[in-house]
């Protein structure tokens, strides 16, 4: 069997971003309803590509999918259900308290906090509350990328912790003070998670090393929560039909190597496995065709195929980012796409050319540093560690005003400093403070996955109009920040992506989300292309050919320069 | 026994440590109120983001709000207001209440929100 078993209620599908989490839980869930249970999808991921998946408009009600009776899915919208709690907070008052009044109540809810708990509250009434799912065999959650997974399971037991020990009177929970009576709701939420007879939790992977670790970090984040119903499912298992082909053979021994070196514990999970497929995995036709994987069939030709004029490689695109000789450049776009490797190909580059250069990472599920082996004087490797930033913020701030205080004022500080808000602000300041670099040298930014990065500039944005009401105490990077990332000349945004339906579909929705913001993308570079591989094995081949439509469309309609990289063993994923 | 209600401008905790810059004032007037509660007052806080209806509720505070937001914090002991627009110290915050002399903490500061609206935080 090539999909995961799901006898329990409830399952979810965790894993890098990246490793087909959304097409392994659509695949799943379709067979199922095809066995005749009725099955609801849910996606929580703010950048969610369920729609196109299963190939039928969405919203956040069920719906039924077209052409497959018994199947249905909803996206929970992050920004709308932030948007939807703040109503409920503030409507009622609108015609009682002042205009100013309600926009400063306004103002306190559009943060990215309020966006990040306004969606888990949305997720909790579907698992904590049976009646909400009542129509349904089995509901199935398509989950966000791993670090942003975790701090939705962890937060529930943090707050609990936190409102039972809240000494202080007012909680710091702030404009979430009301979700504090949701408490019993979230503890059944926590209780359905780890019960194993209403949960399966499948790690979706990749035969890689990066995406098995990944796998067995939230393995045991999960087991320490008290999630034991644990399931591993391998997906793109890839094998060379036939020896003697570079590519192939890199890829084959790759994928054995990978699958060999996994943690034991991650050995002993049941296991399922896909294996590669030579087209991608939209539309309902090429689901069904994950679970019946022998039913494809390939093209075994051995004419070549007829290879399109393909973009140049990073050269020209690095002699332009050296030109100015300092700036920052951030590569962005969905986990699993190559942002590190390319990040780390343009630091070396520029090393090279004779710049100094800092590498840094603001990727919660940070491995820079098992992406980059060589040591070049002028490279210095840095990685924004989310606890590590908490832990210098909290000194930061006993240091300037905890001076002051007695014993009792200081506890109540550190009580407020425990606050689920301190990770981002303190993560916030190390980006300002990163970016800020770029004024001297070169700063390369591997930023974190599509979601998560879009929070951050959503940040960047609310801190932006602070600064200029206020005119506070502010540090330079902080007020510089926003300019900065708007301004050609200092930051260039480079895109990357696959040459793949949904890569290429999520990178046109981050450009978008991009010139929202003001930012104007630099550069798309399209990783890891088999088509320019030179590869001669037959199923590479022909995966290579569908790259072709896909890489038209990123140059010719979406990107204003772009820069090709070819698949190739590099050793790292 | 005392009454001292605070009527803080909307933000996100009262120590303000979710605000991309802490302020000191604020640290202090929360420790300072903890200290107040210990001698006996009855002491409450209401935050305009979160408790809009301690505002709705009470004339004289809704009035201040109507000349500027920039009266908050509004304080008000046994129902009197007795302070707009600043944090008192903790030397002040006695000699209003009529306790014995404190330690005095910090000087008196403008009453900015403590997470900073917008700030990203909540």
């Amino acid at each position: 069997m090539a999909l995961p078993v799901i006898a329990t209620r409830y399952a979810f599908f965790t894993g890098k971003g990246g490793v087909g989490k959304t097409s392994l839980s659509c695949a799943t869930s379709l067979a199922l309803a095809e066995a005749g249970k009725r099955v609801l999808v849910v996606s929580t991921d703010p950048a969610s590509n369920l729609d196109e998946v299963l190939g039928t408009p969405l919203s956040s009600k069920p719906t039924e999918i077209v052409g497959a009776p018994g199947l249905f899915a909803l996206n929970i919208d992050p920004e709308a259900a932030a948007h939807a709690y703040r109503e409920r907070m503030v409507g009622p008052y609108r015609n009682i308290l002042p205009a100013a009044a309600i926009a400063s109540m306004e103002e306190q809810f559009s943060g990215a906090c309020t966006v990040e708990i306004a969606a888990f509250d949305e997720f909790a009434k579907l698992l904590g509350d049976p009646g909400a799912t009542a129509g349904f065999d089995h509901v199935v959650f398509d989950t966000a990328p791993t670090g942003h997974t975790l701090r939705l399971l962890t937060l529930p037991s943090a707050w609990s912790d936190f409102i039972a020990s809240s000494t202080g009177g007012a909680s710091c929970l702030g404009p979430l003070a009301g979700l504090e009576k949701q408490k019993a709701l979230y503890a059944a939420t926590v209780a359905q998670l780890s019960d194993p007879a209403r949960t399966t939790v499948v790690l979706v992977s990749r035969p890689e090393t990066s995406a098995l670790r990944e796998a067995e970090r939230t393995r045991g984040e999960l087991a320490a929560l008290g999630v034991r119903n644990l399931r591993l499912a391998l997906n793109g298992v890839f094998v060379a039909a036939m020896p003697e082909d570079s590519v192939a053979d890199a890829m084959t021994a790759r994928g054995k190597n990978a699958i060999k070196a996994m943690a034991a514990a991650l050995e002993r999970l049941p296991r399922t496995e896909v294996p590669f497929l030579p087209k991608g995995t939209v539309g309902l036709e090429a689901l069904r065709g994950m679970g019946h994987p022998a039913g494809i069939s390939v093209s075994r030709s051995s004419s070549p195929a007829d290879i399109p004029p393909l973009p140049p490689g990073l050269d020209p695109l690095v002699a332009e980012i050296a030109a100015p000789r300092h700036g920052v450049v951030m590569t962005m776009g969905k986990g699993g796409v190559g942002k590190t490797t390319v990040a780390a190909a343009i630091a070396v580059a520029l090393v090279r050319l004779g710049h100094r250069v800092t590498l840094s990472t603001t990727d919660p599920a940070a491995h820079v540093k098992y992406a980059l082996d060589v040591d070049l004087p002028g490279l210095n490797v840095t990685c924004i560690n989310p606890e590590l930033e908490v832990a210098n913020y909290r000194d930061d701030v006993l240091a300037k005003a905890g001076g002051a205080l007695d014993a009792a004022g200081r506890a109540m500080l550190e009580e407020d400093l425990r606050s689920p808000c301190t990770e981002e602000i303190a993560v916030f300041r190390a980006f300002a403070r990163t970016v800020h670099q770029g004024r001297d040298g070169f700063v390369i930014l591997d930023t974190a996955p599509t979601g998560h990065t879009i929070l951050l500039l959503d940040a960047a944005e609310a801190y932006h109009r602070e600064v200029l009401r206020t005119e506070a105490d502010m540090p330079e990077p902080v007020r510089l920040l926003l300019p900065r990332l708007r301004d050609p000349a200092y930051t260039r945004a480079i895109i990357v992506t696959l040459a793949e339906a949904t890569p290429v579909h999520e990178a046109a929705r981050l450009q978008e989300d991009l010139l929202r913001a003001g930012i104007r993308p630099f550069a798309w570079v399209i990783n890891q292309s088999l088509l320019a591989s030179g590869t001669t094995d037959p199923l590479l081949r022909e995966r290579g050919r569908y790259e072709a439509p896909f890489m038209a469309r990123v140059t010719q309609e979406l990107s204003p320069r772009t820069a090709l990289i070819a698949w190739r063993d590099t050793g790292i994923d | 026994m005392k009454t001292l209600d605070v009527y803080d401008p909307a933000m996100c905790c009262p120590t303000g440590v979710c605000g991309p810059d802490v302020d000191p004032a604020l640290v202090a007037f929360a420790a300072d109120l903890k200290w107040a509660a210990e001698q006996g007052v009855a002491v409450q806080r209401y935050n305009l983001g979160t408790e809009p209806q301690a505002f709705a509720a009470n004339p004289a505070v809704l009035k201040e709000m109507e000349a500027g937001m920039d009266r908050l914090p509004v304080i008000a002991i046994d129902g009197q207001i007795v302070s707009t627009g600043l944090y008192p110290t903790r030397a002040q915050l006695a000699a209003k209440l009529g306790l014995s002399a404190a330690l005095p903490k910090t000087a008196p500061q403008a009453g900015g929100s403590c997470c900073s609206p917008k700030s990203g935080c909540c």
